[in-house]
Order: structure tokens, then sequence, then C-alpha cells
């Protein structure tokens, strides 16, 4: 009897104990982390002759994570937004990385370009400073934001000074032949899954960071393609050279009792000139080329007073941008167009931000057609990320 | 060949331009050359905490989150991300974790 008890002691209590080992939530190696940002607005646009005013419906991005190990990772991003009564959606990236040492990693995929900085780093409505991209971004932007292909990135310390670099190819940007938008004909289109010609792109960015306090970094990037129309065609061998030059400088300065954050970034499209053909009203073809230049900038500053002993004072920011964009002149997109944005926000957390902004833009040509067109915008935006 | 010329050009541009700023910038603070054991050690305790490389890295392009936002397993997770994404230094991130999972 009693060495039944003991027996049974042994069994209940050592079962709790081998339960309790058992369930100390031990961390898994591997982790699955769901997350991601959205963001909500109201927007009123005066143009002039035209008003419009709109509650935006939310856009929604789930950000999936799996580290496998200290070296594998996989990153994916979808987008669900709403727009003109339609969901859009979109796999805004999705990719694999393997760290094959202390200085390189591979990544390949669809993967953000590391073209300048905005696309890969500041886009996302928690990181922007303002509720939009600057000119030359986005659709009908010059600047490539993601592409299909295989990458080397890493980073070296240089004790003190640091050096980032990335290289890559991608199935590359195609050429709008103005078959079907006779008004885009020259446009690059960089959102294409499938490649139509044997042309791969190259491209990279060296980005340095000449101060021990990582305060600052200067970049520059290259992106280049012998060939953008398809295979067979009169496109097929017209080439195109794309540069950025980027800078950045985020430091406390005490004197101004907070932290100023400063951001630019130049973009220059350069393709080969090729002959399009327009269509007149009276049935008749004519042949015209142009030459394909296309730059923009922009340059913004903001200032968040940190330092304040308010708990209200210190959320807010304030920003100003300045950003430009020129399209090729001959071409039937031909445009100049300027936009001052000046912004404050009100930061709830680290990731979410309030933010209100008046933006005027002045354009002259563009799709709207010929003339000077300025447009004055008001955006109440709430962007949160998690 | 002449995207490939335009490509050295480019590439010429780039060696030029990150050889002229790092033998311009000064790695003065940071390490001195005087051979004095004492001063060498001094300096090796200098060498800056994971939390000051924290205040200075996380901050450059999005607000830096504070430590107790995640668990040690999402920290993991998010440096490796970070490491990768924003082209830090592996000793950085490194670094970086190791003060945000002590502090969190
Ligand atoms: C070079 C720019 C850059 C730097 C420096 C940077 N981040 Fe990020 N961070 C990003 C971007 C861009 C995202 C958004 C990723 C996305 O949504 O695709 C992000 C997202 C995050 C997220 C959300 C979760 C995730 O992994 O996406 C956390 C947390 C984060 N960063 C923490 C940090 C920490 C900690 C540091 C300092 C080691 C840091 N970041 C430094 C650019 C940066």
């Amino acid at each position: 009897m009693k060495k039944l008890f003991t027996i049974i002691t042994i069994f209940v209590l050592g079962g709790t104990l081998y339960g309790q080992t058992y369930n100390t939530f031990e961390p898994s190696k591997t982790q699955f982390m769901l997350r991601g940002y959205g963001h909500t607005g109201f927007e009123y646009m005066d143009s002039g002759d035209e008003t419009e005013s709109t509650f935006l419906g939310s856009a929604f991005a789930p950000i999936f994570l799996y580290k496998h190990s200290d070296r594998l990772m996989f990153e994916a991003e979808l987008e669900f937004a709403l727009e003109g009564d339609e969901l859009e959606t979109g796999l805004e990236y999705a990719d694999v990385m393997y760290v094959l040492n202390k200085n390189m990693t591979v990544r390949a995929g669809k993967f953000l370009l590391p073209f300048g900085t905005f696309m890969e780093r500041l886009h996302p409505a928690w990181i922007n400073r303002l509720p939009n991209a600057p000119l030359g971004y986005g659709h009908d932007g010059i600047a490539p934001s993601s592409g299909i292909g295989v990458e080397l990135r890493g980073a070296f310390d240089l004790g003190g000074p640091k050096l980032n670099y990335s290289v890559y190819s991608t199935n590359g940007p195609r050429i709008k032949d103005g078959s079907e938008e006779p008004e885009e004909a020259g446009i690059l289109e960089f959102e294409n899954y499938e490649d139509t010609n044997l042309a791969k792109a190259f491209g990279g960015r060296i980005g340095l960071l000449p101060f021990s306090d990582s305060s600052t970094e200067i970049g520059f990037s290259a992106y280049s393609t012998s060939g953008t129309g398809e295979q067979d065609s009169d496109f097929e061998d017209i080439g195109a050279f794309l540069y950025a030059l980027d800078f950045s400088l985020v430091k406390q300065i005490p004197g101004l009792g907070g932290i100023v954050d400063a951001k630019a970034q130049y973009n220059s499209s350069n393709v080969d000139t090729a002959t399009f053909i327009e269509m007149h009203e009276d049935g008749d073809e004519e042949e015209y080329s142009f030459d394909n230049q296309s730059n923009s900038f922009y340059g913004q500053v903001s200032y968040r007073p940190t330092m304040s002993g308010s708990n209200f004072v210190k959320n807010l920011e304030f920003v100003a941008r300045y950003s430009d964009f020129n399209a090729p002149e001959g071409a039937e997109w031909e445009e100049k167009s300027k936009q001052y944005a000046f912004g404050l926000n009100y930061w709830l957390s680290w990731r979410s931000v309030v933010k209100l902004s008046y933006q005027t833009t002045e354009t002259e040509g563009g799709h709207d057609g010929d003339g000077i067109t300025n447009t004055d915008g008001l955006f109440l935006h709430w962007a949160i990320g998690f | 060949m002449k995207t490939v010329y335009k490509l050295s050009i480019a590439l010429g541009l780039m060696a030029v331009f990150g050889l002229t700023v790092v033998a311009c910038s000064s790695t003065k603070g940071n390490y001195t050359d005087v051979p004095n054991d004492e001063v060498a050690e001094t300096e090796f305790k200098l060498e800056k905490s994971g939390a000051q490389l924290w205040g200075e890295t996380c901050n450059r392009c999005h607000i830096a989150p504070s430590p107790s936002d995640y668990n040690d397993t999402d920290w993991e997770t998010i440096s490796l991300h970070m490491r990768i994404r924003a082209n830090l230094t592996e000793h950085e991130s490194k670094k970086i974790e190791e003060f945000l999972k002590s502090a969190n």
C-alpha cells in the first residue's frame, strides 16, 4: 500500500515537474510575425475651376515576416486599397533573404529597389512625414520602386564611418510604345511581372555614413538596361540609364531643443531616343521622336521638439517639402511641375501619426493638356503601423 | 556598349566619390594611435553601448521603437529584418539587439 502510494506520488509530482519543464515557453527557433500598416484620411483639392473633396477609404497593408534561423528569412507585403470604386490589391514585395556572411546578404524574389531611399525606406504611410509621395514617384513616376530578380547587399564598418551597398539584376522596365495609350508613348513602366526580352536591368546603390554617429548618409544609385522593348520589336534595343543621389541627416540638436530630419533625393532618367507614331484625328499618321530625359527632385526638412517639457509639444512635428518633376519636351506627356508641401503632425506613438498638410502644385503641361494649372490641396491623414 | 560605357562611368564616379568622402572624414574621437596600454584600455571601454547605437541608428528612417514594444523573440526577427532592409553592419545590429532584449 505504502509502495503504491509512493509510486503514485512520484508519478503525480514527477508529472507536474515534467510538465513544468516542458512548459517553460522556450522561444521556438523559427518565428512568424504578422505586421503591417494602414491609413485613412480626408482630402480637399482646388485647381481653379474644379474643386473636389473626399474621405479616403482606408488602405491596409499586411506584412508577413518569417524568420527561419539567424540567417534565413522571408518577407512579403500585400496591399489593399480602395481606389475609384474598386478594391485594388497588390503584392508590394515577396522575397527570401539569406545572410551569406558578415558583409553580404542575398535576396531573391520581388523586392523594393534601393534606387535612392524614398521607395525602399521612406514611403510607408507611418514613416513618410507627409500624406503623399513627392512628385516623380508612384504612378507615372520615373523612379523604379520594385523589381523581380536577385540582389546582394551588405555593410562595412570603416571604424567610425560605415559603407553599405547593394547590387541587383531584375527583369527591368518596359517602354510604352504608344500603341495602347498614345499619350504615354516613351514612358518606362516598371511594374512588369514577366520579361518580354532578354535584356535584364542591372543596378545598385552605394551609401556612405561618413560620421561615427550615423547621423548623415549620402547615396548614389544607378540602374541600367540595354533593352526596354519587346523582343523583335522596333524598341528592342532602346536602352535606359537612370541614376539617383540621396541624402539623409537625422540629428538631435540641443540648441533647437529637438530632432531635425532632412531628406533629399534627385532622380534622373535617360531613355534612348525612339520613334513613335502620332495618329491625327483625320486618320493621318505622323512619326515623331524626342529627347527622352526626365528628372525629379525632392528635399524635405522636419523638426520634432523632443526636448520640450510638455508631453503635447513633444509629440508635434513640423515639416516642409519641395519637389519638382520634369518630363521630356516634345513628348505627349511633357510636363514641368513644382510643389510646395507644409505639414503639422501629431505622433500618437512611434508608428501612429495624424498628419495635417497643405500643398500647392504648379503644373505646366502634363496629362491635363497645355497651359499652367495650379492645384491647392488640404490633407488630413491618419496612419498606423502595427 | 553604350550602357556599359555609362555604367563604368557611374561605377567610377561611385568609387571616386566614396573614396573621397572616406578619406576626408575624420575618425578622430573614436580611435587614437597613442600606443599606450592605458589609453587603449579606456578607448576600448568607450566603445559605443547598444543603447547609444539604438538611439543613433533606429531613428534614421522612422521614430525608434522602445525596448518594451516587443518581446525577445520579436526583437530577434525585427533585428534581422532591419539589419537587411536598412543595410546595418552586423556589429551594430547585434549590439542593438542585445540592448533591446536586455531592456524590455
Ligand atoms: C534605413 C532605414 C531604417 C533604419 C535605419 C531602421 N529601420 Fe526599422 N524599418 C524601416 C522600414 C522601411 C520599415 C518598414 C518595413 C516595411 O513595412 O516594409 C521598418 C520597420 C520596422 C519595424 C516594424 C517591424 C518590421 O520588422 O518591419 C520595427 C519594429 C523596426 N523597423 C525597428 C527598427 C529598429 C529597432 C532599428 C534600429 C536597429 C531600425 N528599425 C532601423 C527602415 C529602417
